[in-house]
C-alpha cells in the first residue's frame, strides 16, 4: 500500500478520531479510507450516471 | 458480388431472357430471381404513429384522397400494435414477424441487472478488446464495433436468401443495419456523432435560459466582446487519450454592428446568416490523433443577434458521405444518396422535439427544421420509386410521429398545455402531416401497375398525454420499493437513493417493472418461483385496480404479465410486468431512470402532449392494402408473413404470423 501524509484541520481530526471510536473501526486510517472509498465510488457512478443520462435524454420521452 | 452488381446482373438476365420469348407484351415476363418465381412487386409505405380515428375523420371530410382511394380498392382496418406500443419494440414485430419475446427488444430503454443501469435497448457498442497505451494514448489494436441487439432474420434477409431484391428506406430499429447485400438505411436508433441519441447545441447571451441541465440539448452561456462571440463546439469523447477528454473545435461569430447579421466561421467553414436564417449542412472534422479524425456533418441557426444572442446548432449527424458509424448496407448506398442530394440528416429521429420543448426553438421554428428533414426525405422518397421496378419497396416517414407528439395539445382542449393562440395558429399540424403522407401514397398509387401491391401502415396510433405516472413512486406508496434516505426523495437519477435490501420490484424504461429478484439481479431478495409468481400477480392486480383520485380514472388498464403474453427465446429477458396505460395517462418523465418523485400523479404540462406507450388496445395502428384483406384482426407480425406469402417464400418457424391475404 502507498503512503501519503495529508494535512487536516485539528478540530476534524478531533471528530474523525472520535467517530472513528464510536463506529467501531479498527484505527482512524480504516475510517477515512472507508469514507473517501464511499465518497469516491458515488462520485464515479454519478459520472457514469450523467453519461447515460446525456446518451438517452435526446430520445424527447424522458427527461 | 455487390448489391449494384447483382441488380445489373438480374437485369440484364430478364433483358436477355425476354428476348426468347417471342410474341410475350412487355411487361407480362414473369421475372424468375433464382429459388422462387413472381411478378409480384410490394411497396410498402410505413408512417410512423398515423392513427385509425383520425385518418377515418379526414378521410371522410375528403381531406386525404388518396388514402380513402386506397381504402375502397382494397380495405382499411386497424393493425394491432405491440406489447408495448414503443416504435422499436413495434418495428421489430414487424421487421422479424415474432414479438418481443423473439426478437429480445421489449423498450427503449433496458436495464442491466447486475447494477441496475439503464442501457440502450437498440444497440451496443463493444470497444476494442486490445489497446496499446503509449504515454497519454491508448491505441486501439482491434476495432471496436457495434452490434444490433434485435434477434431473429428480418424480412428483407429472407428476401435476399430468395434473390429478391429490396430497398429498405429508414426503419426504425435496424441501427446498425443487419448484414445484407439489399439497399437499406438505417433510420430510428441512429445516433448522433457524440453516441447520442441527438444533442443540439445553443449559444446565448440571454442568461436566464443557462439550464445546462436540459434533456437533448447543451446550452452555453456566451458573451459579445466588442463584435465577437467566441465558443465551442463539443464533439465527441477522445478515446485515444488515456484521460478521454471531451474533444472541440473553436466557433467565432462576428456580428455585423448596425445589420442584424453574422459571420460563423468554423474550420474552413465561413459564411454569413441573417437574423432567422438557416446554414446549409456543414462539415466538421473533430482531430483525435493525427492520424485520426471523426467528421459529422450539422446546421447552424441564427436565432437572433440582438439584444440577445442566440445560435442554435443541431446535433452534429455522421457524415453519410463519409460515415464514421455504420448507418447502410452496402456501406456505399449512404454515399451514392450523399452524392446524389449532398449531406443529409442521418440521425435516428432528427425533429428536435427537446429543442421545441425547452423553448430553444419555437413552434414555428421546430416546423421550419422538420420541415427541412422532411424536404431530404421526400426528395429520396421520389428517387427511389422513380427507380423501383422489381421487388420491395419500405418507405418510412417519421414526421408523422414527431408532430403528433409535439402538437396533439394544440388540438386536445383538456389537455394542461392547450393554447387557444398557438391552437388557431398550430392546430392543423397534425392534419398537414397526414395530408403529406397522403400525397406520398398518391405518388406510390400513380407509380403502380396491376402487379403492384401498395400497402399503407403504422405502428401504432396516438392518444393524449394529459397525466403522468410515477410508477417508482406507487411502487414505494406500496412498500415494494425502500429508499435509503426519505428526505432524498426526489433528487435521485438511476436509483441512488434505492435499499436495495428492502426492495422488491423497481420500474425502469417506459412501460417496464422488474421483480428485485434472487439470482439475477446483483441485491435481488425475491426468491424465483412461486414468491416471485405471486408477488408478479400481486402488483399487476393492485396496479390495474388503482385510481387516480383527482379524475377517478384507472390510470392503467393492464397490467400485462411477460410470461403470459410474450412466446419465444428471450421471453426471460423482458420485464416481468408491462404497464398498459389508460388514455391520457403515461409514464412519467423521470420514472425511466428511476427517479421517484413524491406524488404518484402530475399534469403533463410539456408541449410533448400526445404518445402512445400506452395499452395497446387503445392505440392500434393503421393497415390499408389495395387489395381484399381476408384477416380480421390483422397484427404487424402477420404483414411480415404477408410479405413472405406475396413472394411464395415458406414462413420460418420462429415467425408467429399468419397472412392477411
Amino acid at each position: 500500500m502507498g503512503k501519503a501524509k495529508i494535512k487536516l484541520d485539528k478540530d476534524l481530526i478531533n471528530k474523525v478520531n472520535k467517530y472513528a471510536k464510536l463506529s467501531g473501526y479498527s484505527s482512524t486510517e480504516e475510517f477515512i479510507t472507508h469514507c473517501l472509498e464511499k465518497e469516491i465510488s458515488e462520485l464515479e457512478s454519478e459520472d457514469s450516471e450523467e453519461e447515460i443520462k446525456k446518451k438517452l435524454k435526446g430520445l424527447g420521452y424522458i427527461s | 458480388m455487390n448489391q449494384i452488381n447483382r441488380r445489373e446482373f438480374l437485369k440484364l438476365s430478364l433483358t436477355t431472357g425476354s428476348l426468347f420469348v417471342l410474341g410475350t407484351p412487355q411487361g407480362m415476363v414473369k421475372r424468375v430471381f433464382g429459388k422462387t418465381e413472381t411478378n409480384k412487386k410490394i411497396i410498402i409505405l410505413g408512417f410512423d404513429g398515423i392513427d385509425p380515428h383520425l385518418l377515418n375523420v379526414w378521410m371522410e371530410q375528403d381531406k386525404l384522397p388518396a388514402f380513402k382511394q386506397l381504402r375502397n380498392q382494397g380495405g382499411f382496418l386497424p393493425l394491432r400494435t405491440s406489447i408495448p406500443p414503443q416504435s422499436p419494440v413495434a418495428w421489430s414485430n414487424f421487421i422479424s414477424g415474432m414479438d418481443p419475446g423473439g426478437h429480445a427488444i421489449f423498450d427503449f430503454i433496458h436495464r442491466d441487472p447486475q447494477n441496475y443501469m439503464a442501457l440502450f435497448s437498440a444497440s451496443a457498442t463493444e470497444e476494442a478488446k486490445k489497446t496499446l497505451s503509449i504515454g497519454n494514448l491508448v491505441l486501439p489494436l482491434s476495432g471496436g464495433k457495434v452490434r444490433n441487439l434485435r434477434k431473429g432474420k428480418a424480412f428483407w434477409q429472407i428476401l435476399e436468401e430468395y434473390d429478391i431484391p429490396a430497398t429498405v428506406f429508414k426503419i426504425p430499429s435496424n441501427y446498425p443495419p443487419s448484414p445484407t447485400k439489399q439497399r437499406t438505411i438505417s433510420g430510428m436508433g441512429t445516433p448522433d456523432i457524440l453516441g447520442t441519441y441527438g444533442i443540439f447545441n445553443y449559444y446565448t447571451t440571454e442568461t436566464g435560459e443557462i439550464n445546462e441541465d436540459i434533456g437533448g440539448g447543451r446550452i452555453h452561456e456566451v458573451y459579445v466582446i466588442g463584435d465577437r462571440v467566441e465558443a465551442k463546439l463539443p464533439g465527441p469523447v477522445n478515446s485515444f487519450n488515456k484521460d478521454r477528454p471531451e474533444s472541440s473545435i473553436d466557433l467565432k461569430v462576428y456580428i455585423d454592428q448596425i445589420n442584424p447579421v453574422a459571420k460563423i466561421v468554423i474550420q474552413d467553414n465561413e459564411f454569413i446568416l441573417n437574423e432567422g436564417e438557416w446554414s446549409d449542412w456543414k462539415r466538421v472534422h473533430f482531430n483525435m490523433i493525427p492520424t485520426q479524425s471523426a467528421s459529422g456533418i450539422c446546421m447552424f441557426y441564427l436565432k437572433q443577434v440582438r439584444p440577445e444572442f442566440k445560435l442554435y446548432v443541431t446535433p452534429i449527424n455522421i457524415d453519410p458521405g463519409n460515415a464514421a458509424l455504420p448507418i447502410s448496407t452496402p456501406k456505399s448506398y449512404s454515399k451514392e444518396l450523399e452524392k446524389k442530394f449532398g449531406p443529409f440528416y442521418t440521425q435516428g429521429l432528427p425533429a428536435d422535439t427537446s429543442a421545441l420543448d425547452n423553448s430553444v426553438l419555437d413552434d414555428g421554428e421546430f416546423l421550419y427544421q422538420d420541415d427541412l428533414v422532411l424536404k431530404e426525405r421526400l426528395e429520396m422518397f421520389d428517387y427511389e420509386l422513380s427507380r423501383f421496378d422489381s421487388g420491395l419497396l419500405f418507405y418510412y416517414l417519421s414526421s408523422t410521429d414527431q408532430r403528433q407528439h409535439m402538437f396533439w395539445r394544440l388540438i386536445d382542449r383538456e389537455h394542461p398545455s392547450y393554447d387557444p393562440k398557438l391552437a388557431a395558429k398550430y392546430g392543423n399540424t397534425i392534419e398537414n402531416i397526414y395530408k403529406v403522407a397522403d400525397n406520398i401514397l398518391d405518388k406510390a398509387m400513380k407509380k403502380a401497375d396491376k402487379d403492384t401491391i401498395i400497402m399503407v401502415m403504422s405502428d401504432h396510433g396516438f392518444t393524449p398525454f394529459r397525466y403522468s405516472f410515477n410508477l417508482n413512486t406507487w411502487l414505494k406508496e406500496n412498500g415494494y420499493l425502500s429508499l435509503i434516505n426519505e428526505w432524498r426523495q426526489g433528487e435521485e437519477i438511476l436509483f441512488m437513493n434505492t435499499d436495495w435490501s428492502k426492495t422488491k420490484a423497481y420500474a425502469l424504461g417506459l412501460n417496464g417493472l422488474y421483480i428485485n429478484q434472487k439470482s439475477r439481479e446483483s441485491e435481488g431478495i425475491v426468491s424465483p418461483g412461486s414468491e416471485k409468481e405471486n408477488l408478479v400477480y400481486e402488483i399487476a392486480h393492485k396496479l390495474e385496480n388503482f385510481k387516480d383520485p383527482k379524475t377517478g380514472e384507472n390510470p392503467l388498464i393492464k397490467a400485462f404479465v411477460a410470461k403470459d403474453v410474450y412466446r419465444g427465446a428471450h421471453v426471460d429477458e423482458a420485464p416481468d410486468i408491462i404497464m398498459g396505460f389508460n388514455k391520457g395517462y403515461r409514464i412519467s418523465w423521470g420514472s425511466p431512470l428511476g427517479r421517484i418523485p413524491k406524488k404518484i400523479i402530475e399534469d403533463n404540462t410539456e408541449k410533448w402532449s400526445g404518445d402512445h406507450c400506452m395499452a395497446p388496445g387503445i392505440i392500434p395502428g393503421i393497415l390499408l392494402l389495395n387489395r381484399k384483406i381476408k384477416a380480421k384482426s390483422p397484427a404487424l407480425y402477420d404483414l411480415t408473413s404477408t410479405i413472405l406469402k406475396i413472394f411464395n417464400i415458406k414462413q420460418p418457424k420462429e415467425m408467429i404470423g399468419r397472412s392477411i391475404l
